[in-house]
């Protein structure tokens, strides 16, 4: 298991070598002896010891990321969750897929539209229920696969989407 | 507790030969680990690539908790079977932690034939699955396999522990509330679809995970129809119609991370309490049991050196230090677990016998795990000792073995010959985990022994036929038997053969058995029930 | 004086007027627009009243509801701080009409000092300097001919406008017709007046300023210079008291010139005259602000006054309770602006949740803060949150202070200039005191942040994973013998 930490823009891997005499870090398979003194749970402090440096740590995490205050300077790392982290490797959430049969109502976003998740691409009916379909992650439209008032099948592709070009 | 005053000189021509010797050896061991573990045709490496496969290495790797442990079972099974096409039985199996869990896990080896069950690694599965029973811990199975290996069958379907051995386990673990989750990487082909089936928890990657009673190739066969594998049994048809498995992933990573939250969901069940005191390291350095281990089979050695090399602070509590002396009986603690240690330190006699039926005893009624450190050339034999009751001696010590509540652990440090192997908890007498080193020998006899003694047979044999006696016919007989008996006793032969539950480098004893320990802590001790002394 | 004072702003100075206030013992009276319900001044003060708007900002140029607040909790006087309508002639004259004292000039004075052209006129009658400047009159021809007579670098600019538009720097003669002609018909197009105006253009100029008091009377007192020649986009970020590198006889001269202005205007409060320094040594007016400057503070520190009190004791008819000579300047005091920006992204402002707030503890240094833990900051005002003043018995002392100060803020949750503040301190060429208003621009990749070290990175990622739920699991919360045995594989 990877834990992945966005520093500056550059990706980093967290590992554990060793808990016992005191907590072996890995960084990008770097080793780092750490011993700690305090407590970060929420908004909390303490002293950081890394290889024999001594590190005054001030620690909140927000919904956005970790913000820090590390040896007298601020600092903002980005941290995914091993799940997200892993399907944000693996393109999941590409497919739109429809979870039940139904009719397309109206296509509101066009392909090559950037999106951010959750914004409402298309709606459906289905079961005399109007359905928005919302983007699974930020991204841009790739392909819509149906149009207005088509009918689909449950399990059908319904929207695929793109990474952001850069 | 006291420290064991180590009389080991290090600087000895005997300590250095055997340092040289034995580390030989442990080169040679880790070298075909090595070989087992890793190295594959690059056909095999290209095919698994190609699929968007990880190697099943590396999925463990992601799978455990970084900076734990990982006990392997019998990293060399089949390493003298099938021509060496099945390193390892193609199977990885083993108890590591996950989310906090400590959990079996059993990972199929697809960088071998696709993962295909060979009979060994039915046997390699069956016994890990037994663990988990045995032990009562939750099971991770890595599946990706292309089914039983055909040419074979007919020693891995039928039998009692046979491939169905394999589910009927699953079965009975999930009736003990031991957890199971199946991770999907490949195809669960027949049989080992049964695996994600009886799993509590299953996951399945998208793409190249699947799971189906017939392929594609024997549905075709059977009802003409051509069916992909992935309509046949993907993620996707599962996870959304069959409800076969419940968690549908893109990636193997993603599958991982998925289990690894799903085993963080699991309870925590306490561990059986026994005495556990703060963890210490060994006084002396384990790297000297190099030096200690004879180069020679017929060597003998002071087994208390041993005990300094293994257990916390090389504090030994030594029982009965003066009675029945070539069995050494004591406590000790191993990562802080209090345990009993039998440990042979010669052949036994009545007295060790009894000595060492009585401290099993005491250690059940203490709630203490006994260790069997083994380097037995068995009971003492001749008239005087038959007279003495040697073989009812020996029946005690069995007979209170075998009735124990508490876990049992050996290891072969040596060798381990005759009778001895019994009252010394062998393979037969369901330690929880047995571990050998590559020095090790097992036979029902010595080599040069059993050899002289078909040499005597086979002369009594001729004379009665009236025929002569050649002394090219003695040595014939002499060295056909030592030979068979050399491939056979050694300890690669014991684990290919899965006798053990894996060959370790002596200086890991003490972390294979603190894992070993762990893991048997998982279930209830029950009560000793002895049958009938001979008194 | 008086019973009651209602402070028409927000954020730190509304804070650091009622602390004086209450000190006084006058019952404290704040105002809020609802997104700031939450906000310090307003717990801080003893009523407060909201004003409705819809922009927020709006709330606090409502003159209407201003003054009906002022008259409905009784306010005997009102501090408008600064910004917002700090410097508003109608606003404080409304205010007075209202029958309630406004902390501040007369509202011809504020009027005056609010017009370019007119404050310039007065200053020049004052005896003040002023950079030698031209106003087109009549033909290109006849300006060009003047502007050439005040010597180069010029500025050329649309007399009517600002911003930058149609502004140019010309440096030799033969430029000079080109550069009218341009700004002429820029002028025209942006402004809709094709005039234009040429001024001496100063290569690298220090921003002086002079705090002054004025009685109303003709009698103004000075409380020495302070400097604050480090902005960024025009705004200041680190000021300081005194300034360096200033030799005490052109010191004494540009106070003196303040002083002349004041009393000439009958300056009634506390002021500030803020010149532009030339490295030759000449100083010229840029305008008089007629309010209590951001930068107060660290006058304060190194004069002992506290300048709320004074304009409260003056708005209160009190007059000046201190003569020239009994000021003294000691030590010297450092103001860092603390701003929720992203400096290495062009100083944008920057907006998020106050996750995690803790003042320096250090005894020499002073935390003015508008926020609280917890709060928000939107855009709806500006990115300046809080100040940090430190005093220090030299310079130097002063610029460590400061430093450490900063290493012991934690403000965590929005991006801000702390940093950055940091880098700027302890750049080489701030200790050397080589100051003037490009000094931000000039020394941009000096003041980048300092790449991390691998260690410094390493504590800033282990802190990081350490207090996250699952990392933290797996380091405490793995069993033995497994922790213990650490990685190990047979």
């Amino acid at each position: 298991m990877a834990f992945k930490f966005k520093l500056n823009g550059q990706e980093h891997v967290l590992g554990i070598k060793a808990r016992r005499p005191e907590l072996v870090a890995t960084i990008d398979d770097k080793s780092y002896q750490v011993a700690e003194a305090g407590d970060l749970g929420d908004g909390g402090s303490l002293i950081l010891n890394v290889d024999g440096q001594a590190y005054g740590v001030w620690r909140v995490a927000t919904e956005h990321g970790i913000h820090l205050k590390v040896g007298g300077r601020s600092f903002f790392v980005e941290h995914e969750d091993e799940i997200t982290a892993a399907q944000l490797d693996s393109g999941a959430g590409d497919i739109v897929r429809a979870d039940m049969p139904g009719v397309v109502v109206s296509v509101i976003a066009a392909p090559a539209t950037p999106v951010t998740a959750g914004q409402a691409v298309m709606v459906i009916e289905s079961m005399k229920m109007q359905i928005t379909i919302a983007a699974p992650r930020d991204g841009q439209i790739g392909e819509i696969h149906v149009s207005q008032n088509d009918t689909f099948d449950k399990g059908d592709d319904l929207i695929t989407m793109r990474p952001l070009e850069d | 507790m006291s420290r064991i005053l180590s009389k080991l000189q290090t600087n000895t021509t005997e300590f250095k030969a055997n340092y040289a010797h034995n580390l030989k050896l442990v080169e040679e061991f880790k070298e075909k680990q090595h070989q087992a573990r890793y190295v594959r045709p690059q056909k095999d490496i290209d095919r698994l690539a190609n699929q968007g496969k990880m190697m099943p290495r590396e999925r463990l790797e992601k799978l455990l908790d970084p900076g734990t442990p990982f006990l392997e079972f019998s990293s060399l099974a089949a390493n003298m079977s099938y021509d060496g096409e099945a390193p390892g039985a193609s199977v990885i199996t083993g108890v590591g932690m996950v989310a906090g869990r400590e959990v079996i896990i059993h990972a199929n080896d697809s960088s071998i034939k696709g993962g295909a069950w060979y009979p060994l690694t039915v046997k390699k599965i069956v016994r890990c699955l037994d663990i988990a029973i045995e032990n009562r811990m939750p099971v991770i199975h890595l599946c990706d396999s292309a089914g039983g290996f055909l040419p074979l069958q007919s020693e891995i379907f039928a039998d009692r522990y046979y491939a169905g051995r394999i589910f009927r386990n699953q079965c009975v673990l999930s009736k003990m509330n031991c957890k199971q989750l199946a991770l999907v990487f490949g195809h669960c082909t027949a049989g080992g679809a049964y695996i994600p089936g009886l799993s509590d928890y299953s996951v399945i990657v998208r793409g190249t995970g699947a799971v189906f009673l017939g392929g594609p190739p024997l549905v075709k066969a059977a009802t003409g129809e051509i069916v992909t594998a992935d309509e046949l049994g993907g993620a996707d048809l599962h996870t959304q119609v069959s409800g076969t498995c419940d968690y549908p992933a893109d990636s193997e990573d993603e599958a991982i991370a998925i289990g690894r939250e799903i085993v963080g969901q699991w309870d925590h069940t306490p561990k059986w309490p026994i005495q556990q005191d703060a963890i210490e390291e060994p006084y002396y350095d384990p790297d000297e049991l190099y030096g200690i281990i004879p180069n020679d089979i017929k060597k003998s050695f002071e087994m208390r050196e041993v005990i300094a090399r293994v257990v916390d602070g090389s504090r030994f509590h030594e029982y009965q230090p003066a009675y029945g002396t070539t069995l050494v009986c004591g406590f000790a603690n191993i990562w802080g677990f209090k345990v009993g240690i039998l440990a042979n330190n010669g052949v036994l006699f009545n007295d060790s016998a009894l000595k060492g039926g009585h401290f099993i005893e005491l250690c059940n009624q203490n709630n203490t795990p006994l260790v069997f450190l083994q380097n037995i050339t068995g009971y003492m034999v001749g008239r005087d000792y038959e007279a003495q009751g040697i073989t009812k001696d020996g029946a005690k010590m069995i007979m209170a073995q075998v009735g124990s509540k508490v876990p049992k652990f050996s290891v072969m440090c040596h060798g381990s010959f005759g009778a001895g192997n019994y009252g010394m908890c062998g393979r037969a007498y369901d330690g929880r985990f047995l571990f050998s080193w590559p020095n090790s020998q097992i036979a029902i006899m010595g080599g040069e022994q059993a050899a002289k003694t078909l040499v005597e047979v086979k002369t009594r044999q001729l004379e009665r036929l009236g025929e002569e006696v050649t002394p090219e016919i003695v040595e014939q007989v002499f060295n056909e038997t030592l030979e068979a008996y050399q491939h056979q006793m050694s300890a690669y032969y014991a684990t290919s053969e899965m006798w053990d539950d894996g060959l370790i480098d002596p200086i890991a004893t003490r972390n294979a058995l603190g894992v070993a320990i762990s893991a048997s802590l998982n279930a209830p001790l029950g009560e000793p029930g002895y049958g009938i002394f001979r008194l | 004086m008086f019973s009651s004072l209602l402070i028409a702003n927000r954020g730190e100075i509304a804070c650091r007027v009622m602390r004086t206030a209450q000190r006084l013992g006058i019952r404290t009276i704040a105002v809020f627009h609802h997104e700031d319900r939450a906000a310090p001044h307003v717990a801080l003060a003893d009523e407060a009243v909201e004003l409705i708007a819809e922009v927020p900002t709006a709330a606090y140029l409502d003159i209407e509801q201003l003054v009906a607040a002022a008259r409905a909790t009784g306010a005997e006087a009102l501090h408008p701080g600064y910004g917002f309508l700090a410097e508003n002639a109608g606003f404080a004259d409304a205010v007075e009409k209202a029958g309630v004292v406004f902390v501040g000039p007369s509202a011809d004075v504020i009027e005056l000092m609010g017009d370019k052209i007119k404050s310039r006129e007065f200053a020049a009658e004052a005896g003040v300097p002023l950079a030698p400047s031209v106003t087109q009159t009549g033909d290109t021809d006849s300006f060009v001919a003047a502007a050439a007579e005040i010597g180069f670098p010029l500025l050329i600019k649309a007399a009517a406008g600002g911003g930058g538009k149609g502004m140019s720097i010309v440096r030799s003669v033969d430029q000079l017709a080109d550069a009218a002609v341009t700004a002429a018909s820029e002028a025209e197009r942006y402004f809709a007046d094709g005039r234009i105006y040429a001024e001496r253009y100063i290569e690298q100029p220090r921003h002086i300023e002079v705090q002054v008091l004025g009685d109303g009377q003709g009698k103004a007192v000075h409380l020495f210079e302070r400097e604050c020649s480090v902005q960024r986009r025009f705004q200041k970020i680190i000021e300081e008291s005194p300034a360096t590198n200033l030799d005490t006889e052109l010191r004494d001269r540009i106070c003196a010139a303040a002083v002349a202005l004041s009393a000439r205007a009958k300056y009634r409060n506390a002021g500030t005259v803020e010149f532009v320094l030339a490295p030759d040594g000449e100083f010229y007016f840029l305008e008089m602000n007629t309010r209590l400057q951001v930068e107060h503070p660290v006058t304060e520190m190194v004069t002992g006054i506290d300048l709320v009190e004074e304009q409260l004791l003056i708005a209160a008819g009190a007059g000046l309770r201190v003569d020239q000579n009994e000021i003294t300047q000691t030590g010297h005091a450092i103001e860092c602006r603390i701003c929720c920006e992203e400096p290495d992204k062009d100083f944008r402002p920057a907006t998020g949740a106050v996750r995690m707030l803790q003042e320096p503890s250090s005894e020499n240094s002073r935390f003015d803060c508008g926020v609280r833990q917890g709060q928000t900051i939107s855009a709806s005002f500006d990115s300046m949150i809080a100040k940090l003043i430190c005093f220090g018995d030299t310079r130097d002392q002063a610029i460590e202070e400061s430093l450490e100060a900063l290493g012991e803020l934690v403000l965590l949750g929005v991006a801000n200039n702390a940093d950055y503040l940091s880098q700027v301190l302890a750049h080489p060429a701030f200790a050397a005191g080589e100051l003037h208003t490009g000094f931000v621009v000039d020394h941009a990749d000096s003041l980048a942040p300092a790449p991390l070290a691998d260690l410094d990175k390493a504590a800033v990622l282990i802190a990081a994973a350490l207090g996250d739920e699952q990392f933290s699991r797996l380091v405490y919360e793995t069993p033995e013998p497994y922790a213990s045995i650490g990685h190990w594989r047979n």
